[in-house]
């Protein structure tokens, strides 16, 4: 195994004995395929109305870290908590089973996830996209479940584009038909996996400014991004990872100003370096 | 040279040829869609224990002729106490053979669908069986369309081999024409444009179906993306 | 089962060998014609595309089994005595010409156009970019496809028994005329069209892996 990372950020150290402020924690999870160690030992926490951008290369394990906190990914070792309950798995006679489909449901109803690729549902119109899981799972009525869509897409600025269907919105218009489909099932946490890298560079504006309305609305937040922009602006928080590990975390202004390790020091360089030409 | 009077004659044998290709065909094909449909949600439910069996059932179906499926039930059945009329195992052979397609076709629709609307669905907390039903058929529905059609008529063409196993068919009623008239010409080609108008009835109907469930749904069909997503964008 | 294997064994192969020569010798035969009907399928000639057409039609659209008792029995009528092995190997051929044809219209449709302009530009003749650049491509991009007509094609070929041929199905009736088991001489037979399927289909994969290499992709 590598050496430790000289730099282990006091904040997630904090958070990680704080249990009950925490709306989401993650205690030491793994993943692995075979030898690949996709994720390493990694301490997460949000607390209510945090925003925290998670950035690093590609292949570091972002997008699996935040896929873990919903268990899209089941993670290997470790522990994820929501409201202090374990998401995914059960104790059972000392052993650790993988829990039922309804069990994680129920423990992971508080979170909302937008994808980077959209993944709403083609054969839906954009308000039908919002209202599904309203009369599915909430059981509203037709009439309840619509006049909450279209509250919904107008938070969002898609009021017009209710009946459209996807094939015919533009990208950003997916992406937050995506936002507010998630919105409507009231979630106390919106993690966000790249929501804007498929978007042509004109269409990345209008995703922004929705989520960074959200923010300010004081909503939770975990979004893995490229946007350095955004996340120096946003953010309270910024985690930088690389190789399955979080190298460093904290403030932007200081993450981004005075990066501690020679990794971030270089992601950054080669970023500006891109921005630049 | 084509004797139009001679086929008026043999009318009897024409009729009750094309009832029993229809019938046989017919609910031979149920069975087939039916299996089919159940083979392939074991496949993808569950992959440990069913799974392989389920795609060995597949493999012997795309392996082995419809023929050899016919002569082992309807000569091999009774050496293991199953004895079958000619039409029965037709249909049976029919059901069985063409579910092993049909379940293919039917994963392919299901495989077909992205995970991600799958992940996005489970995310808002929506059942498995509410996204089998309002997300997942309702969009492979309209992929798995096309390829039934053709596989329905790849079924009705076979069935004239239900004509060695003596079911009294078109093709078989055809060949005792022959040998009754001595006329070749008449009613082979009777015949064929009969078996030409069943399939065409159904290359037909497969159609109007894929354009009314791309048209309840105005999803825009795969094909036709580009024009489709033009016309909502307008209006 | 295993009894009706090895005491009929000598028969057996011999059946089988049958199977193969008639099948892939259609198989071989329809793929001239097919290809040639692919071309003439978008033919810049509206005659040669209607007739391409019809042909396409009703081989694609009548059951094999009746094509091969229309071209057996038929053919006497206009003189031409035609034994039972040539009628069926001609009856496959035509009839795998009308679905080859649709599987290269297809794959020479996915050959990028761009492909065919850049050589236009440098000089090549009509005829030479279709030799040397659509037709050695498009046998890579319908290998699947490909192999699933072989394998319909080795699978109907069972039916030419009718018309007396001693491949694999008629020599099993035989066998099982004799033995009086049915069902274990085609249980027999069914592991025999099985398994040579099997192979074609692990043959084909190879092939298609092994092939990748310099393929267009687009």
């Amino acid at each position: 195994m590598p050496p430790l990372e000289t730099t282990i950020d006091p904040i997630t150290k904090a958070k990680t004995t704080a249990v009950n402020g925490s709306l989401i924690e993650a205690r030491g999870i793994s993943k692995h395929f075979g030898d690949l160690h996709v994720l390493d030992n990694i301490d997460f926490a949000l607390s209510p109305s945090e925003v925290v951008c998670v950035i690093g290369p590609s292949g570091s394990g972002k997008s699996t870290l935040l896929r873990c906190l919903a268990f899209l990914e089941p993670y290997d070792d470790g522990n994820v908590y929501i409201h202090g309950q374990l998401l995914g798995y059960e104790q059972r006679g000392g052993m650790r089973i993988r829990a039922s489909e309804k069990a994680i449901d129920r423990v992971r109803a508080p979170l909302g996830m937008v994808f980077q690729h959209f993944h709403l549902w083609p054969h839906r119109t954009a308000l039908q996209n919002v209202t599904e899981a309203l009369r599915l799972v909430q059981g509203l009525s037709r009439r309840e479940a619509d006049r909450e869509g279209m509250a919904m897409l107008k938070r969002v600025g898609l009021f017009d584009r209710a009946h459209h269907y996807p094939a015919s919105l533009s990208g950003g218009q997916k992406q937050r038909v995506a936002i507010a489909r998630a919105l409507a099932m009231k979630p106390e946490v919106m993690l966000f996996d790249e929501p804007t890298s498929a978007l042509d560079p004109e269409l990345v504006g209008e995703v922004l400014a929705v989520m960074k309305q959200l923010a300010s609305d004081g909503m939770t937040m975990a979004i893995v991004t490229h946007e350095m922009g955004f996340a120096a602006n946003v953010a309270d928080r910024v985690v930088f990872m690389d190789e399955g590990r979080i190298v460093e975390s904290g403030k932007p202004e200081t993450l981004f100003r005075r990066p501690a390790s020679e990794r971030l020091s270089q992601f950054l360089n080669t970023w500006r370096e891109r921005a630049l030409t | 040279m084509f004797d139009f009077q001679l086929l008026f004659e043999m009318r009897g044998l024409i009729l009750q040829g094309l009832w029993n290709t229809v019938w046989i065909c017919f609910l031979g094909c149920l069975v087939a869609l039916g299996l089919g449909l159940v083979l392939a949600s074991l496949r993808l439910s569950s992959p440990r224990l069913v799974g392989p069996l389920v795609a060995t059932y597949i493999e012997l179906c795309r392996g082995i002729p419809l023929l050899v499926i016919l002569f082992l039930l309807y000569y091999g059945g009774p050496s293991i106490g199953l004895r079958l009329s000619a039409e029965i195992a037709g249909l049976v052979g029919i059901g069985l053979y063409g579910a092993g397609y049909f379940a293919e076709i039917y994963r392919g629709g299901f495989l077909s669908i992205p995970q991600g609307q799958l992940e996005a669905a489970r995310m808002l907390g929506i059942s498995r069986l509410n996204i089998l039903r309002r997300i997942q058929i309702p969009q492979m529905l309209q992929l798995i369309v096309p390829p039934s059609t053709n596989q329905l008529i790849i079924l009705v063409k076979e069935s004239a081999l239900l004509s060695v196993i003596s079911v009294d068919d078109l093709t078989k009623n055809a060949t005792a024409m022959v040998n009754e008239t001595f006329a070749v010409i008449e009613p082979y080609i009777t015949v064929a444009l009969l078996y030409w108008l069943i399939i065409e009835t159904i290359a037909r109907g497969g159609y109007a179906l894929e354009k009314r469930l791309a048209q309840r749904s105005r999803m825009p069909t795969p094909s036709s993306s580009d024009t489709a997503g033009a016309t909502h964008a307008t209006s | 089962m295993f009894e009706i294997l090895i005491d009929n064994y000598p028969v057996l192969l011999r059946g089988l060998t049958f199977t193969l020569i008639v099948s892939l010798s259609a198989i071989a035969l329809g793929m001239l014609l097919g290809m040639t009907l692919a071309f003439a399928l978008t033919s810049r000639f509206a005659t040669v595309r209607w007739l391409a057409g019809g042909y396409r039609s009703f081989w694609r659209g009548t059951p094999i089994l009746l094509q091969l008792l229309l071209v057996y029995y038929l053919l006497p009528e206009f003189g031409l005595n035609i034994p039972p092995l040539p009628a069926a190997i001609l009856t496959l051929t035509l009839n795998t010409a009308a679905f080859q044809s649709e599987i290269f219209r297809s794959g020479i449709a996915h050959i990028p156009q761009g492909q065919i302009e850049a050589a236009r530009m440098v000089g090549m003749h009509h005829w030479d970019i279709r030799r040397r650049i659509v037709v050695p491509q498009v046998f890579r991009l319908t290998l699947p496809p490909l192999t699933n007509e072989v394998i319909t094609i080795l699978k109907n070929s069972s039916l030419i028994s009718v018309i007396s041929v001693t491949e694999l199905m008629r020599t099993s009736e035989q066998i099982a005329s004799r033995t009086f088991q049915p069902l274990e001489t085609y249980l027999v037979a069914a592991l025999l069209y099985l398994a040579v399927n099997l192979l074609l289909a692990r043959i084909s994969a190879y092939l298609e892996r092994h092939m990748k290499g310099g393929l267009a992709a687009e």
